[in-house]
């Protein structure tokens, strides 16, 4: 505790008078985005690609359909258990997800500023499932996407999560000589289903 | 050694010089495009700044009320007075859950508390994780920039790394695969690690919580598998609410790269079942720092890099000429705050052209900072007898009209009809990497005179 009480004394001694916390005002940014556009635009711009599909079946079968080598497959539809290979519930080690192909999350905030997707605690029962996934599928309809973060966080207000993350693109880096290469850590592709 | 003497050891090899410039420039150039786009920016910098010159004036009691509220979630709260308290805690944490391998996600805060040779010391196996951390760590380097470790190191270089460390094939300094081979040796690093370490982009007082960025997800890859999840941020990181995170989320990738949101930005609040979960809030200098009314402007700092990318000194020097673990403008004005004596060159390692502070998204007057640093090592540390004599010089030119016109007849003169060689002798470091202008026929002051004088005829 020495150091701890060292540090606020000092803190305390050392900080100016209070100054006031300054008031956000959000409609100074607003430019009347449209917002699925916009949203998709920036989806890919972060690398990530827009599909605009309304049934989860559909979704499914062309997830099917593009990834045919795909072996270990998990999805937070409803109604999609015959798309799973494994049982979440089962798995009680994250490190077995590592040969994990396809990850279907369905979302409720995204982002159209910067093409980004919330996911919590609340829609993935192992928190490392997006990032060790080789392949991300995010499902958002319409009416979730708002104009920029500070709308997010409004949103987010109330939410108890654990944990939660905003998800723009595949992972990426540009570490190497300023190159940028799809598919550091994370994901090496994101498909994003947009329903009405 | 001084910033100058280090710099010019980096200016040996012009072409890197060329190279290191255009790749900083291009960063600083997608900066502009991205927040060019970006209705209200100028406000959204005033608020940044603003948001952070309020924490700062009542950052105790923040750091009070972040710990209650991270306690609350289940996460444990240490505390360290300096770097050296900073490594003996994270070593104590590491021998506690027997933690012999961890994963290190990039973080400035333990690069400056040396915290890889501490743990190493103790038979710990240590592997950053970002991809340019790693490539700095295989070459037993630091990091040269704080946002892009591995600049100053071209594609070959990396290929001949890889190939020593990780038996990777000759490949022609191919970024594709490369990065796909350190993906390959990293996961394993994941998958084996007893413990994760990541620093802190944003610590929310409200919460609790903190958010950490990157483009990689490789703090999330070490955080979601390792039993154990250490964070280390200086106290300066924490904000007041959540809701201010929409404001710095929206400033800090696009000053940083452009990008208008990192790929990952997760928000980390309550230990995963079953797992632990760590906060080391470190002051090492920071409140010290804070006392310093004509300084404390430079806590605001969120590490975006934006001041380096277009700093024309830093883009010729490298970041290692700096000597300093944040290198460039910011780094200038927050390593005399540490040491003076050793700093001493940093704060004149610029051209005071102002465009750090015009980048800069917290809005931080590092130019003027710069400046002030200059007046302070002038009287406190010992200066080179001819600059002095120079200065004197100097001065007294300056306060005499007479003497100063008489100088500049002889300086346009001489510039007109000496040699070359004479110009560009060693006396003359103006002359050292460039040639002179021809001295004009005459001084600016006869000319706006005669200017002046036509437009009344």
């Amino acid at each position: 505790m020495g150091s701890r009480n060292q540090i606020l004394n000092r803190i305390k001694a050392n900080k100016p008078e209070l100054l006031d916390l300054p008031n956000i005002n959000t409609s100074l940014f607003d430019e009347g985005l449209d917002l699925l556009k916009e949203f998709t635009k920036k989806v890919e711009v972060v690398g990530g690609n827009v599909v605009t599909l309304n049934s989860n079946d559909e979704i499914i079968q062309q997830i099917e359909n593009t990834f045919t080598d795909a072996k270990v497959k998990f999805s937070n539809l409803p109604n999609t258990a015959s798309f799973n290979t494994i049982e979440l519930a089962t798995l009680q080690n994250p490190h077995d997800l590592e040969d994990l192909d396809i990850l279907i999350l369905e979302s409720n905030l995204g982002v159209a500023e910067n093409g980004s997707v919330w996911v919590s605690d609340s829609e993935i029962p192992v928190r490392v499932l997006p990032f060790i996934t080789k392949h991300l599928i995010l499902v958002i309809s319409a009416k979730d996407i708002v104009p920029y973060m500070h709308q997010a966080y409004e949103k987010l207000t109330n939410k108890d999560a654990g944990f939660g993350v905003f998800i723009a693109g595949p992972s990426k880096t540009a570490d190497i000589e300023q190159s940028l290469v799809i598919g550091a850590h994370g994901a090496l592709s994101l498909t994003v289903f947009l329903k009405d | 050694m001084s910033h100058s003497k280090l710099a010019s050891i980096f200016n040996k090899d012009e072409k890197r010089v060329d190279w290191h410039d255009k790749a900083l420039w291009f960063v600083r150039h997608k900066r502009d495009l991205s927040v060019h786009n970006v209705q209200g920016w100028e406000e959204l910098r005033n608020l940044g700044h603003g948001i952070k010159a309020h924490m700062l004036s009542n950052l105790d009691n923040y750091l009070i009320q972040f710990e209650e509220n991270a306690k609350k979630n289940g996460v444990e709260v240490h505390w360290a007075a300096n770097a050296e308290e900073h490594n003996k805690i994270v070593l104590q944490i590491l021998k506690d859950n027997n933690a012999k391998k961890i994963v290190k996600s990039k973080s400035m805060l333990t690069e400056e508390c040396h915290l890889n040779p501490a743990l190493e010391a103790d038979g710990i196996e240590v592997i950053d994780t970002d991809l340019g951390e790693r490539i700095v760590q295989l070459a037993k380097e630091t990091p040269s920039h704080i946002v892009l470790p591995a600049i100053h190191k071209n594609r070959h270089e990396v290929d001949e790394l890889f190939q020593e460390h990780l038996g990777t094939k000759p490949c022609d300094g191919d970024p594709q695969y490369l990065t796909g081979e350190a993906r390959k040796h990293l996961r394993t690093k994941f998958i084996q690690a007893d413990a994760a370490l990541t620093g802190v982009n944003f610590a929310v007082a409200e919460t609790g919580g903190f958010v950490v960025c990157t483009n990689e997800g490789n703090a999330d890859m070490g955080a979601h598998l390792a039993p154990v999840h250490i964070a280390c941020m200086g106290v300066e990181k924490i904000i007041p609410k959540q809701e201010h995170l929409g404001l710095f989320l929206r400033l800090l990738a696009r000053s940083a790269t452009g990008q208008p949101i990192t790929t990952y930005s997760s928000h980390f609040k309550k230990p995963r079942k079953g797992a632990k979960m760590h906060i080391v809030i470190v002051d090492n200098g920071r409140s010290e720092q804070l006392s310093r009314p004509d300084f404390r402007a430079s806590l605001h700092c969120i590490r975006c890099g934006a001041c380096m990318n277009t700093c024309p000194i830093y883009r010729r020097s490298g970041g290692h000429s700096y000597d300093a673990t944040i290198p460039g403008p910011i780094g200038s004005i927050l390593s005399p705050g540490k040491d003076l004596k050793k700093h001493s060159t940093l704060p004149f390692a610029s051209t005071l052209c102002g465009s750090c502070s015009d980048v800069c998204p917290v809005k931080i007057d590092i130019h003027t900072q710069l400046y002030k640093w200059r007046q302070i090592i002038t009287k406190e540390t010992p200066q080179p007898f001819v600059k002095k004599q120079a200065m004197k010089a100097m001065g007294s030119i300056f306060a005499h009209p007479n003497r100063f016109e008489t100088v500049g007849k002889i300086a346009r003169w001489s510039l007109r009809n000496l040699p070359q060689a004479m110009i560009n002798s060693k006396p003359n470091a103006w002359g050292k990497a460039r040639d002179l202008p021809l001295g004009p026929e005459k001084s600016f002051d006869q000319w706006f005179k005669d200017r002046e004088n036509e437009k009344k005829s």
